[in-house]
């Protein structure tokens, strides 16, 4: 889960240190294109093909985790 | 299996009226120029002007084959066209665009409807003319005109999408030296709803209402009128078809990763390139990236890549390469080709 929060960050364009688990998606950079490249983080990491809709679903980076390890 | 045809060569049109970064960022809330770039790998697009057509700049890429030695317009037997932007709906484009470039009357000419995949399809509708002996010079034109179906306040497209225009010409060569082959196809309807323009067709006629714009959750406004991306269904839809798609043109034609000079794929976007390249394990030096001064042209991004490649003298006869054309339908098509 650690790749996922620093690519997270990196897609977010902040410092991987102002996230973990808590941290609300929607007071950062949560965008159209941030989805579109978590889609992409998704394919890559974890080889899952994830939906837009269960991303808007995600509040939190700890979402996001359950997300991944589903 | 490989079809005794060689493309003879692409000519090219772009739009005179540049659009940069700079001025996409004064509409684009929250994404300045550099944001842009480093996002998209667009630096600029070439837009069609108001009373410009796909037809008009399709007729002249056609036209530039002859300024040239290699044809005439009366050896032309065949003018296909695709488009998304037709002049009417009806008479077909195809046939105004023949009348434009005095070919033969006896020469035949139709439009197909196809966008990122089309030029792949168009190949194969070529060649397969081709090798039953209806046709010995096929002129294959693709252009369209996205920009005129994007809302300008719709960043989520606008940043992505170029009008051009090119003119590809194949012919029958039994040399051995070109071939064009191992074609390999894909649809799935279902997405069609991922990649529309919903109105101005017969199932629901442009009126008062379909022009409204709305704002979406991301600030992006839209109509009905105008054309809308899913990005994630299209990402997606890309990262699980693309890579079986190399693997059926690879097994058709019994070629290793390694045979290819260059895998020429629809010129998307930065973003969607460096994904797909990734997950298909291509080296990066084989993957051109010829977008940055043109955006995502549609059906004209893998012949405008493929001219460009040309220009910088980095094809040569007998260049194996591999093209995958993939988008809005959504469609997608592979195939082989010995330059």
């Amino acid at each position: 889960m650690e790749r996922l929060v620093s690519s997270l960050a990196e897609i977010l364009e902040i410092d991987v240190t102002e996230l973990n688990s808590q941290s609300v998606l929607e007071a950062y950079n949560w965008d159209s294109l941030a989805m579109v490249s978590t889609i992409a983080m998704f394919d890559e990491l974890f080889d899952k093909s994830i939906n837009l809709e269960s991303l808007r679903a995600c509040k939190t980076v700890g979402d996001l985790e359950a997300l991944a390890s589903a | 299996m490989q079809l005794p045809v060689r493309i003879v060569g692409i000519k090219s049109y772009l739009p005179e009226r540049i659009l940069d970064n700079e001025e996409l960022s004064l509409t684009t809330a929250g994404w300045d120029a550099a944001k842009i770039f480093e996002k998209t790998g667009i630096a600029s697009r070439r837009i069609a002007a108001p009373d410009q057509t796909s037809l008009d700049m399709g007729t002249l890429a056609a036209m530039r084959w002859f300024e040239t030695e290699e044809i005439r317009p009366d050896e032309v037997d065949f003018l296909i066209f695709c488009t998304q932007s037709p002049d009417y709906l009806l008479p077909t484009s195809a046939c105004l665009m023949h009348q434009r470039l005095g070919l033969s009357k006896r020469a035949g000419a139709y439009d197909f409807n196809l966008g990122c995949s089309g030029y792949v399809y168009g190949l194969a509708q070529a060649s397969a003319l081709i090798v039953a002996g209806m046709a010995r010079n096929v002129l294959l034109v693709t252009a369209d005109t996205y920009s005129k179906m994007i809302n300008p306040l719709d960043r989520s497209v606008r940043t992505l999408f170029g009008d051009a225009a090119t003119a590809t010409l194949l012919r029958a060569d039994d040399t051995g030296e070109s071939q064009i082959g191992s074609f390999a196809f894909g649809t799935d309807g279902e997405g069609g709803r991922d990649l529309i323009v919903p109105a101005g067709g017969f199932r629901k006629p442009r009126n008062s209402t379909t022009g409204i714009g709305h704002v979406d959750e991301f600030g992006n406004a839209r109509s009905e009128d105008d054309l809308y991306m899913n990005g994630g269904a299209v990402l997606s839809f890309t990262l699980r078809e693309v890579p079986i798609l190399l693997d059926r043109i690879r097994a058709l034609s019994g070629f290793a990763l390694e045979d290819f000079d260059y895998f020429v794929l629809h010129q998307a976007n930065k973003f969607m390139l460096d994904t797909l390249v990734r997950k298909l394990g291509l080296p990066k030096a084989k993957v051109p990236y010829k977008f940055e001064s043109f955006g995502n042209t549609v059906s004209s991004s893998i012949p405008l890549a493929l001219s460009e490649l040309v220009r910088e003298a980095s094809l040569r006869r007998g260049s194996q390469l591999a093209l995958l054309g993939f988008g809005v339908g959504l469609s997608w098509a592979g195939a082989v080709v010995k330059w």
